[in-house]
């Protein structure tokens, strides 16, 4: 099974033919912002962070940023750094892999407007050399498929979220990769995903990380952590965490887990991943994508309308009263299970062939909308 | 498709004993899953609550997606409402 793509050196394939244009530190962030504003067919992203921080905050920073440059939706790369900060430019280029990547310095191009002028020359000839690039048929066992989920409702467990799982389940078949993320959905649920390790070592592995994940959420949050199963959970029908979480990791489907990842690793199975991501779903965005995920599948209730940067994000609608409420903004409605007879199977087999449209270049509701927002999980305190 | 035959109910895994309302069940209405009348609601039901699809015995384990979810504290009859009036978390699941 084939679909157009881009191959990349190190044989990746990328859905997207993207210029990423990206501050190595937020002091840098208005530059990366004229250039996007100037020049809106690249991707600018911007986060608050690059400074003052611990090694471990260093070595997540470090992984996320890099991993985001040497996506495979991206095809080149400009960094622009202020020059006095930890995560310098220089040091974020130099860890791209086989595609043009440049770096620019505030403090020595000239102040801001002569490193936007420089930023905006560097851009145009880059994007004029992307431009050039066609695609051509690459393997779907290529994709690496994120899933992630926000703004649940009281349907999400029903109808979006198994139907996704069907999705996954017909990607993994494909011979792709799947990432189930978002550890805190998974609290209450260790014993069974231990069940679903492909080797005991790897089910023990995941019951490890979702135990040590659920004593980490009680040491924050104290009397708080109870609201992993809020009142408006039992409200919607849920009688327990492990009913909820189960409704959460349906989003993966029946297949074995083949691996565990820390948040930003790049899977080096096939098959369905788990990815060590907390509940937030734009910082789990961030882990999936510099994992390499090319595209998303994000189930909503509510409606979120969250994208993210340079990776197509597909949403999926439990209920057709969002579905219908907020036009644009969703790709599927899952609904139809409940409002027009369709079988979750069906919404399954309709997900995973837009997926396949969306990868060969079909843009999503949050692309068109230009809704990508950006941050990570920064774990320790900023200095 | 007759008002009768529109499912109000899913069934999520071949292995559960319970069925998820996804349209609001009225006491002694029917409960339609994929077309087919399966059986009669003994209480009002929300949409995503669960009803019983058979008789659950007092101690005996909820399933959902085919896995065990809650036990029931008391003898559950088919077409109740199973939530958390008459279950609880399993013992050495974590509690809500």
């Amino acid at each position: 099974m084939r679909f157009q793509g881009y191959p990349r050196e190190n044989g990746t394939v990328g859905v997207r033919n993207h210029l990423l244009v990206l501050s190595s530190v937020a002091c840098a962030n208005g530059v990366v912002e004229a250039i996007g504003r100037e020049l809106p067919g690249v991707v600018p992203v911007t986060h608050g962070y690059g400074c003052g921080y611990g090694p471990e905050d260093f070595r997540v920073s470090h992984r996320v940023l890099t991993g985001l440059v040497n996506h495979p939706n991206v095809g080149a790369a400009l960094i622009i750094g202020l020059g006095c900060e930890v995560m310098k430019a220089e040091f974020l280029a130099a860890g791209v892999e086989g595609k043009p990547v440049e770096a620019l310095v505030v403090q020595e191009s000239g102040g801001s407007q002569a490193t936007t002028e420089k930023g905006l020359a560097i851009a145009r000839k880059l994007s004029e050399q992307l431009e050039k690039v066609e695609r051509v048929p690459v393997p779907v066992s290529e994709l690496v498929v994120g899933l992630q989920c926000g703004g649940s409702d009281a349907l999400s467990g029903v109808t979006a979220n198994p139907a996704v799982g069907a999705a996954a389940d017909r990607f993994v078949d494909a011979g792709a990769t799947v990432i189930l993320a978002e550890i805190t959905e998974m609290i209450g649920t260790a014993h069974i995903l231990k069940r679903r390790g492909a080797t005991p070592e790897i089910g023990a592995e995941i019951e490890q990380l979702v135990n040590d994940h659920h004593a980490y959420v009680r040491a924050q949050l104290g009397d708080l952590a109870g609201m992993v199963i809020a009142p408006g959970n039992v409200d919607g029908g849920l009688s327990s965490i492990t009913e909820k979480s189960l409704g959460a990791i349906t989003k993966g489907g029946t297949t074995p887990l083949q691996e565990v990842i820390e948040y930003g690793e790049r899977p080096l199975k096939r098959g369905l991943v788990i990815m060590n991501t907390p509940g937030y779903d734009i910082d789990s965005m961030a882990g999936i994508a510099a994992g390499g995920a090319q595209i998303m599948l994000f189930t909503t209730g509510r409606g979120s309308v969250a994208g993210f940067p340079a990776v197509p994000v597909v949403k999926i609608s439990s209920n057709s009263r969002t579905f219908q409420n907020m036009p644009g903004d969703m790709d599927v409605n899952a609904g139809a299970v409940v409002d027009e007879g369709k079988t979750i199977d069906e919404v399954g087999q309709e997900i995973f062939d837009l997926a396949l449209e969306v990868a060969a270049g079909e843009r999503t509701c949050a692309e068109r909308n230009r809704s990508a927002p950006f941050n990570y999980l920064k774990q320790g305190p900023s200095f | 498709m007759s008002a009768a035959a529109q499912s109000n109910a899913l069934i999520l895994h071949e292995d559960d004993n319970v069925a998820v309302v996804v349209h609001p069940v009225r006491t002694g209405e029917a409960v339609v899953v994929k077309a087919e009348k399966l059986l009669t609601a003994a209480e009002d039901i929300d949409v995503g609550h669960k009803i019983a699809l058979r008789p659950i015995a007092s101690g005996g384990t909820v399933y959902r997606y085919g896995e065990p979810i809650v036990e029931a504290t008391q003898a559950i009859e088919a077409g109740a409402w199973v939530h958390v009036h008459n279950t609880r978390p399993i013992p050495g699941d974590l509690q809500a």
